[in-house]
Order: structure tokens, then C-alpha cells, then sequence
């Protein structure tokens, strides 16, 4: 590295606004991957605070699991719970409705899920208490709560507000962080009270009648909590036998609605990022190299071997790009923080942000590779003569 | 003889364009001799120096370089000849322009894959003060003259103790003073280090302090009259 370092002090000028590229690159692709799981997770958050291992959704023919078009049948969750290596099932209903406060002014469309009160889908609320206790209490995502604010209404612990379609008045008695499935917010319901609201009249039951009790053999999926041990030949017996369509915990974040869509656009993104300065630091190399010519023949007829020369050529540029990649991923991470702070739907990923930086290291590499073929080129005769 | 030059022919160019650089050249050149060998340009002294400095090999015959013969080795020895045995001194201004005077000379020994030590700045300073650039020790190329390049070229190349020193036009971009001065400083290094230098030049008002002399014509070599004096 003794040449190598002196020329980035010597020609410190354009190694400085290398380094800003690769700076400016590593900050973008960081930043981007950070608003990205920021998004997705913005997207799933619901799906991924629940505790099940497998989803069983119903059968359909183009084996794509639906949240929207599925429904399942009593004989199909206690199926599942009968079945060997199934440690728990949990029916759960998924359907939209649009909320409105109690003055009639639409609120947001909201994803009502019927879950078993104290079972495993029920989520820890950051205020007030469970479901269960007051006949139609629910807990809602912060998000709706924002929503409100941002209306200038009030909802909070202790108020209602309406479904359209069901008509029923909920009372919020539970309040969790931003839970929401497809970017919508989550209202969680007792699941009796879901089957009422999606598969009952208007209102409820009309005074002095009971619902019939078929309403409540039905729900959207069933979660289920299954042992490692099984294999996936006695899953697809099992669906085939009930009639679903079991899917582990990624298949049920690939189902959301745009989630597939999402991660793909950021993974083009990033890729194009990298290729990017994959092509950069190779061209800077290459004319870098290219000016060097004399310089590298008059080094060589001095009796360095190519290796010599190549190593130091390789030692630039990861320098270059450690620099640059390294100022790059602490100021996007240090923006991430502020967006957070304000808010903002970004995620923190360390690792994510170190791999990143790693692979555009090793694009760099790959893009000088030219630059170091070069120099093998380079004969050292032409340090002879006058041809300055 | 630390250098030994025999019958040694150099073909360039082929078909029609072919060209004889050297037609069987022998020399031979003994340690502190300084050796000048002086002729128009396309005469063939750019082609004599690549092939003692083993960047050519020779179409025919031989070449010893501290009675190891070259002209067979393969490229990478021929590298490690060029960074043991043979210090070169080029035209003006082929140093490295991102390193200081000192650093030209420690390069050196960063090649041979030794991290330079005390011992080794003191000897590339003792060079530098040898010819005069103790002063100029920290200066990049940029920032020091024709002349004063060249006697930098000058300690860069004793900085190995090499057999032989080849020099490649020492003065052509220095006016006659200057150009005298330092040839002058490469006869007194030459004996002093006792190094076999081969020195090419067009320049036949620098060959006085040579011990002999050589004309080249058309690639080949003939000694010339004595220089009487100055």
C-alpha cells in the first residue's frame, strides 16, 4: 500500500469525490432499505405480532391463500385441532369495514379481526385492558386512533364508534401500537361478536330473537401453532382431508394485499443501486488506471511484480469504499432515528444496512476488476524514451 | 564483468516492417566503469537498454547481469533481476508524482517486500545528500526542477546497491551546464558505489566523463576515438 496511500493524499481531490459517490450511494441504499422494512412492516405489523406458526385458510383451486375470500368451518379448526402435532388452533375472522365515529363522519376503513378473548391472537395492549369484559369493547390499532386526531375528533379508551354494514356500536376498551394488516388498521373483537358483525343482520339480532347459532360455525382462517417436527407431506394430508390451504408464517405475509409488490420494487431498487456503482467505481478506476499508465510501466520496469501492483490498485479501493460505505450507513441510520422520532414508518436494521454496505464493497470490486486487468497490460518498456 | 553483452541481436517489428535494432552488439562493462554509448535517435540505445535491463530478451546471443545470464529468464525473474541488481535512470522527470524525494528512494526497498526501516531512511537520505537534494528530501516531483529530478533519478537508482546502473538520456532536457553537471555526478557515483554503468545519450558533448565510449549506428556498436580531455 506504500503507493496507494500516497496517492490518495496526492490526488486527494477526486479520491474525496469518489469517496462522496460511494458515500452518497450507501446512504440511499441504506436509507431505502430502511423505509422499505419500514413500509412492510408497516404493512403486515398485524400478522407479524401474532403468535401462530402456520395459517389454514380454505381451500381454493390457484392455491393462493386469500384473506378477503376465505372461510372455514367449525369442522375445520377442530379438525385441526385433533390432528397429531397441532398444539393449537384458533379460529379467526378477517373482514374490512368502514368505521364511523358516533356524529356519522366517516373515520377509515378498518380490518375487523374476530379473535377468542385471552387466546393466543389476542395482542397486549399498551393501554386500557382486554377483550371480553364489556359486551362490545375491542381493541384498536393506534393507527385509527391517529387518524381520528388528525380529523380533529377524539377517540379514545372509553368511546365508540360504528361499522357501517354491522351497525353495531363498539366501544374501544384496548389500545395497541400500530397494528395493521395491507396498511389498514386493525379493530380486534371478540370472534362472536365478528361472526354477528360479518355474517348477522343490521344491528344485531332484532329485540327478543337470537341469532341462529349457525352464524357462529364460521370464520375466515384458522391460526394454528404447529410442532417443527411435522413434515410438510402430513400438512398437505391434512389440508387435503379438512379442505384447506395451510401456510407457514411468510406465505402469510406474502398474501397481504401489495406486500409481494412492495418488497419487489425495493429489491430492484437496491439492486439498481448497486449495479450503479458497480459501474462508477469501475469507471473511475479505469481512467484512473489509464492515467497511471507511465507511472505504472516506470514502477514495474523498477521491478515491481503485477501482483505488487495489483494489490496496492485493490488496497484504493477498498479504502475508498470502506470510507465511503461507512459514512454513507451512519448517516442514513442517524436520519432513520429522526424519521422515527417524527414518526415516520422506518425500521432500523443494523444487519440489513451492514450487508448492504458489504455487497456495494464488493460491487466495487467487481467494477474495478477491469481497472486491475489493466495494469497486468501495462509493459514496462515504456518507461524508456522520452514519450512523457 | 557485471555486465556482459554478447553478439546480441534484436529483431522488431515483423514481414516487411521488420527491423533490425541491435545486429550483434558485445560489450562488456566492469564494476565503476561508466560506459557511453552515443548515437542519433533510432540508432538503437533505447533497445540496448531495454535489453541489458531485461525489458526485452534478445532475438539471438546473451546477456550476464553480475555473471547470471538474462537473456533466458522468464518475465518474473527477469522483475526480480530488475529490482536486485539493476538500477535504472530514466529520462527527466519518470518519478512517481504522488511520492516525496525520500519516498522515491524507500519505494524501492517496499518493493523487495520490506517495510522501510530506520536503517533505510537514513541510507535514502545519505543518497539524497549525495547528490546534493538533502534539501528537497520531502518535496513531491512537481515541486523540484529538471535537474534536480534527475539527481534524485540518480540517488533512486543507487538505492538497491546494484550491479549495474543503466541510464537512459540522462540530459536531454537540460541545458549544457546543468546536463554536465550531471554526468559529472554519475561518474563520481559510478566509481564511488562501484556500480558498471551503461549510459545512452545523443548528446556528444556529455561524453568526456566517460571511461570509454561507444558509437551506435543502425544497431550497431563500435568504440570510438578517446576523448582528449576537456
Amino acid at each position: 500500500m506504500f503507493i496507494a496511500l500516497r496517492d490518495l493524499r496526492f490526488a486527494w481531490g477526486r479520491f474525496l469525490l469518489m469517496t462522496v459517490v460511494v458515500c452518497l450511494v450507501a446512504f440511499l441504499t441504506t436509507l431505502l432499505s430502511g423505509l422499505a422494512s419500514g413500509l412492510i412492516k408497516n404493512n403486515i405489523s398485524g400478522l407479524i405480532e401474532l403468535d401462530f406458526t402456520h395459517l389454514a385458510f380454505e381451500y381454493n383451486n390457484n392455491n393462493k391463500p386469500s384473506y378477503r375470500n376465505s372461510m372455514i368451518e367449525r369442522d375445520m379448526w377442530e379438525g385441526w385441532s385433533e390432528m397429531d402435532g397441532v398444539r393449537d388452533v384458533e379460529p379467526m375472522g378477517h373482514s374490512m369495514f368502514s368505521a364511523r365515529l358516533l356524529d356519522d363522519s366517516s373515520l377509515d376503513d378498518v380490518v375487523l379481526w374476530g379473535v377468542e378473548p385471552g387466546g393466543f391472537l389476542e395482542p397486549e395492549v399498551e393501554t386500557g385492558s382486554g377483550l371480553g369484559e364489556i359486551e362490545n369493547g375491542v381493541i384498536v390499532s393506534h393507527l385509527l386512533i391517529k387518524r381520528a386526531k388528525d380529523m380533529g375528533k377524539e377517540l379514545g379508551i372509553g368511546d365508540s364508534f360504528k361499522l357501517d354494514r354491522a351497525l353495531t356500536e363498539f366501544t374501544v376498551v384496548g389500545i395497541v401500537h400500530e397494528l395493521n394488516i395491507g396498511h389498514v388498521p386493525i379493530v380486534y373483537v371478540p370472534l362472536r361478536k365478528w361472526q354477528e358483525a360479518t355474517y348477522g343482520p343490521p344491528g344485531g339480532a332484532p329485540p327478543g330473537e337470537k341469532l341462529p347459532d349457525i352464524l357462529f360455525d364460521f370464520a375466515t382462517l384458522a391460526a394454528l401453532q404447529l410442532d417443527p417436527a411435522l413434515d410438510k407431506a402430513s400438512l398437505d394430508e391434512m389440508d387435503i382431508e379438512l379442505g384447506t390451504l395451510t401456510v407457514n408464517r411468510v406465505d402469510a405475509y406474502v398474501a397481504s394485499t401489495g406486500y409481494r409488490e412492495e418488497i419487489m420494487t425495493v429489491q430492484m431498487i437496491q439492486g439498481f443501486l448497486i449495479i450503479i456503482s458497480a459501474v462508477v467505481i469501475g469507471a473511475f478506476f479505469t481512467v484512473w488506471t489509464i492515467q497511471r499508465t507511465q507511472e505504472i510501466g516506470l514502477v514495474k520496469a523498477l521491478g515491481a511484480s503485477n501482483f505488487y501492483l495489483m494489490r496496492d490498485a485493490l488496497s484504493q479501493v477498498i479504502i475508498l469504499m470502506l470510507t465511503g460505505a461507512f459514512v454513507g450507513v451512519v448517516i442514513a441510520l442517524q436520519l432513520g432515528r429522526v424519521f422515527i422520532e417524527s414518526g415516520f414508518p422506518f425500521a432500523m436494521e443494523i444487519n440489513a444496512a451492514i450487508s448492504s454496505a458489504i455487497l456495494l464493497i464488493v460491487a466495487g470490486l467487481a467494477g474495478s476488476a477491469l481497472s486491475v486487468r489493466l495494469i497486468t497490460r501495462v509493459d514496462p518498456i515504456i518507461a524508456l524514451g522520452a514519450q512523457k | 564483468m557485471s555486465l556482459e553483452i554478447k553478439n546480441v541481436s534484436l529483431l522488431l517489428g515483423d514481414g516487411d516492417q521488420q527491423v533490425k535494432a541491435l545486429d550483434e552488439v558485445s560489450a562488456t562493462v566492469a564494476p565503476g566503469q561508466l560506459i557511453a554509448v552515443a548515437g542519433p535517435s533510432g540508432a538503437g540505445k533505447s533497445s540496448l537498454l531495454a535489453v541489458c535491463g531485461g525489458l526485452r530478451q534478445p532475438t539471438s546471443g546473451s546477456v550476464a547481469v553480475d555473471g547470471v545470464v538474462i537473456s533466458s529468464m522468464s518475465a518474473a525473474e527477469l522483475t526480480r533481476v530488475r529490482r536486485e541488481k539493476i538500477g535504472f535512470v530514466f529520462q527527466l522527470s519518470n518519478l512517481v508524482p504522488a511520492l516525496t524525494s525520500v519516498d522515491q528512494l524507500l519505494l524501492l526497498v517496499h518493493l523487495q517486500g520490506r517495510r522501510p526501516n530506520r536503517a533505510d531512511r537514513e541510507h535514502a537520505r545519505a543518497l539524497l545528500d549525495e547528490v546534493g537534494m538533502a534539501h528537497r528530501a520531502d518535496r513531491r516531483p512537481s515541486q523540484l526542477s529538471g535537474g534536480e529530478r534527475q539527481r534524485v533519478g540518480i540517488a533512486r537508482a543507487l538505492m538497491t546497491e546494484p550491479k549495474i546502473m543503466l541510464v537512459d538520456e540522462p540530459t536531454s532536457m537540460l541545458d549544457h551546464n546543468r546536463g554536465h553537471a550531471i554526468v559529472e555526478l554519475l561518474a563520481a557515483r559510478c566509481s564511488e558505489h562501484d556500480v558498471a554503468t551503461l549510459m545512452v545519450t545523443h548528446d556528444r558533448g556529455m561524453l568526456d566523463a566517460a571511461s570509454r565510449v561507444f558509437n551506435i549506428s543502425d544497431g550497431r556498436l563500435s568504440e570510438a576515438e578517446p576523448v582528449t580531455g576537456r
